[in-house]
């Protein structure tokens, strides 16, 4: 089954690998501010921001996804916002919002490393972006521990 | 409909409370008439909303019970106890339906609405009547005028509240009255015609002088004068009207629902001056009500909340940058631009609080069944129902309220024997109490039953291990009461089905102290326990000590700190690897806040600032880098990102934009 159905996605890169969320769910882009660390957080919890007098938590995606990534390469925070959590993704840069066909989208392919955090493989101008799955990767670090 | 129903659910809910307060009164006083005319008049309401709304089984059930109150009006019906308990069965019938309705959208209720009409016909001896089928609609023509003046006047309250209820909603509401030609032949097909036009106009004919069915009898002189409801203009239906045939004159009016009054008035001579007089002293009063309040969104507060912070985050800011210039022109603005923003503040505070009444409504219905389950007899008693608080709290205060009200009835009041076997009243008082106190709003739960028997705490509290025998005997009495509030402690071997002394006080206590408030407890033998709840006037602004460790702020709220001091390292003691200092004799265990958070630190230096704070009844130390002084935080929540850190109860902009974690003292220590 082919389905033509065409879907918008933010691609950025995370390390030495591009990736992309549903742009639904992202709020804004912003560059990098200083983050205020929360002792006794959860390990991919960098802190917190003040965005616009909001205090939204960062997150460290390479830490959730098991990427090593240098800190110093984490030059963007994509904030998403769903119904109840609103959070900051630390990640290299941000490519932009591009369109693609639900059919150019490799759902076959299972990833060992991420789970249920992938949703997909994205073949595109000969290179491979990484569909990750927002809800999950939201549901997972918003767990509580031990749950 | 749909647009009406939130305003139904409301309004209906509003109206419920007050059918419940009025009853619980005249379960006191069955004879009082004028009681007994408040709950009908609730009932009325509910039935003509609920009939408008099309849901029917809860216009019937209010039907049944309005019969009811009607025959004790009319004096052919006593007030039993029997039928006092089968009428606030009806009004959870009511409330059943109701909830049923904001969920589903239907009043299709489990509860079988036939035989509690039929059972409560029987036990008031109610005949089967010919306009029961009615009971859905507005208007409940056939009772009117039947039975004389009294319904008259329950009537025309009726048409005003309608009136009121359509011009809130915007519509237009007029007084028409319509002049036929002298010697007109069909004068009822004239008014016919005339009542017909309105409806085409898509309005709606409230009353009519003379009514309805004396008009089909055409027993009337050549005028008929109505209230109706229209979103047309005036002048739109002076011209439609007057249009038809063998009309003289055509006289439209705006009727507010005041000068309405007036209007009633005239049209009804008859009546007894007094009671006019008190029935119209009262409607001003409920207008006075109703145009001054709003109802808002509570997003939307929430919202007005938010940038009120900003703007005091913003203005902070200025005067930090403007400090450095010390520019003289710009003082006296700045000056009244920080005057503003406090007052501005304060007025966003004072639109998010409500008055207590809101959580203590509910809980005289519910001393009332409890005390009849539990066959005691409790005089229960509630003061300052008007103290306000933030709305943040209704939701969360109402049920350490409602443990604390059970506990005091079911475990605190003895028995009417015990009672009188101790020389006490046969009738046990429980009184729930709020008052503002500085800062803070102060709740009591008070009764003079039993109190806790602290001998059997304390054998518990070795029993669990939570304190060495020989220390046991060292301990105040208000250090035993404290083990109440340690989960899962209960003095009582059967936990009875309504609640287990002490348990909950745990919970009551978690609850409290997430609000950032605290409780504690007294508690003398045969005198009675008092349980005290302090909570912060608001959960959105609070008061906070600032103070650094390792580079970064923290702020603890001024509610939990008790003192500051300056503590040189040979004042340290260790008592069981635990540090501790004494002050004024008192051993007060001391922590780094550097080592509780585990965040890096250099060595602790020769002389450090010391934070006491207080948790639950105990003082504990908190050594700090740095005291930066006192200052008013707007508290924003972390998010469920940290829903598992309990060392922080959310976070605080500071005047430069950076962030402050706000320390949650019993999470802590």
């Amino acid at each position: 089954m082919v389905s033509s159905q065409e879907v918008e996605i933010l691609s950025f890169l995370l390390g030495d690998q591009s990736m992309a969320f549903d742009v639904d769910s992202v709020e804004m882009v912003i560059e990098r501010t200083e983050i205020r660390p929360v002792p006794k957080a959860k390990f991919f919890v960098e802190g917190v921001i003040n965005l616009r007098g909001r205090v939204i938590p960062v997150v460290n995606l390479g830490k959730v996804l098991g990427i090593n990534v240098e800190d110093g390469e984490l030059k963007s925070i994509i904030v998403v916002k769903t119904k109840d959590v609103e959070v900051g993704f630390l990640v290299n840069r941000v490519w932009g919002v591009m369109r693609i066909l639900e059919s150019q989208v490799d759902h076959l392919s299972v990833s060992d490393k991420f789970g249920k955090k992938f949703k997909g493989l994205i073949k595109r101008d000969g290179s491979l972006i990484v569909y990750l799955n927002i809800e999950e990767i939201i549901e997972e670090i918003t767990a509580k521990e031990g749950a | 409909m749909e647009e009406y129903l939130g305003v139904f659910i409301d309004e209906t809910k509003e109206n419920l409370q007050q059918l419940n307060d009025t009853l619980l009164k005249l379960e006191e006083n069955p004879e009082n008439m004028e009681l007994v005319n408040d709950a009908f008049r609730a009932l009325h309401t509910l039935k003509g909303m609920a009939g408008t709304m099309g849901f029917n089984r809860m216009a019937k059930l209010c039907h049944i019970m309005e019969n009811v109150l009607d025959r004790a009006r009319n004096g052919t019906l006593k007030i039993s106890s029997d039928i006092m308990d089968r009428i606030f069965e009806g009004v959870d019938l009511i409330s059943k339906a109701l909830e049923k309705i904001v969920n589903e959208g239907s009043d299709e209720i489990e509860e079988d609405v036939d035989l509690f009409v039929d059972t409560l016909k029987e036990l008031a001896n109610i005949p089967q009547e010919k306009n029961e089928e009615k009971a859905g609609e507005k208007r409940n023509a056939n009772n009117e005028g039947v039975e004389g003046t009294i319904e008259r006047v329950a009537l025309s309250e009726e048409v005003a509240s309608v009136l009121k209820k359509a011009k809130s909603e915007g519509y237009r509401t007029y007084y028409v009255k319509v002049i036929l030609k002298e010697g007109t032949q069909l004068k009822s097909a004239r008014i016919y015609l005339v009542l017909h036009r309105i409806e085409e106009l898509k309005g709606e004919v409230v009353k009519t002088i003379p009514p309805i069915e004396d008009i089909e009898e055409e027993k009337f002189e050549n005028e008929v004068e109505m209230f109706v409801i229209t979103r047309e203009e005036k002048e739109k239906l002076s011209e439609v009207l007057s249009s038809i045939a063998d009309i003289d004159r055509v006289i439209i009016r705006d009727v507010e629902p005041v000068r309405e009054e007036r209007v009633m008035k005239v049209a009804e001579k008859a009546e007894v001056e007094e009671e006019k007089k008190e029935k119209e002293e009262e409607k001003r009063e409920r207008k006075k009500i109703s145009s001054q309040t709003v109802r808002v969104d509570i997003e939307k507060l929430d919202t007005l909340m938010d940038l009120m912070g900003e703007l005091v985050i913003a203005r902070s800011r200025i005067v930090e940058v403007l400090k450095k210039y010390n520019i003289k022109e710009v003082d006296e603005g700045l000056t009244q631009l920080s005057r503003i923003t406090l007052d501005l503040q304060n007025v966003v505070m004072k639109i998010r609080m409500v008055p207590i009444a809101f959580v203590f409504n509910r809980f005289p219905r519910m001393v009332r069944d409890l005390s009849k389950q539990l066959n005691k007899e409790i005089n229960f008693v509630v003061k300052g129902e008007e103290t306000e608080l933030d709305r943040t709290f209704v939701e969360e205060i109402g049920e350490p309220i409602l443990h604390l009200l059970r506990n005091a009835i079911d475990h605190g009041i003895e028995s009417k024997e015990e009672r009188i076997a101790k020389g006490k009243p046969p009738v046990g008082t429980v009184v729930l109490s709020a008052r503002h106190e500085g800062n803070n709003v102060v709740i009591e739960v008070e009764d003079d039953g039993k109190g806790i028997d602290k001998e059997k705490v304390l054998k518990k509290a070795i029993e669990k291990g939570l304190v060495s025998e020989a220390r046991a005997a060292t301990l105040s009495d208000q250090e035993i009461l404290n083990f109440l509030f340690v989960p899962g402690f209960s003095t009582r071997e059967d936990v009875s089905e309504v609640s287990g002394r002490g348990v909950g006080l745990d919970v009551v206590k978690n609850v409290v102290e997430s609000l950032n408030g605290s409780v504690s407890i007294e508690s003398e033998k045969d005198k009675g326990t008092k349980v005290t709840i302090r909570l912060p006037l608001t959960l959105a602004i609070i008061q906070a000590l600032l103070v650094k460790v390792s580079g970064f702020v923290y702020a603890i709220p001024i509610a939990n700190v008790d003192t500051t001091l300056r503590v040189s390292k040979g004042e340290i003691q260790r008592v069981q690897d635990r540090k501790v200092i004494v002050i004024r004799g008192e051993v007060i265990p001391i922590r780094e806040l550097w080592e509780i958070l585990q965040v890096p630190h250099e060595a602790t230096p020769e002389t450090m600032e010391v934070v006491i704070v207080r948790a639950g009844n105990r003082k504990h130390g908190i050594v700090v880098d740095e005291l930066l002084g006192q200052d008013d935080i707007v508290i924003k929540s972390l998010g469920k990102v940290f829903s598992d850190v309990r060392e922080f109860s959310g976070a605080a902009i500071l005047g430069d934009g950076s962030i402050a974690l706000i320390v949650n003292v019993s999470g802590i220590v």
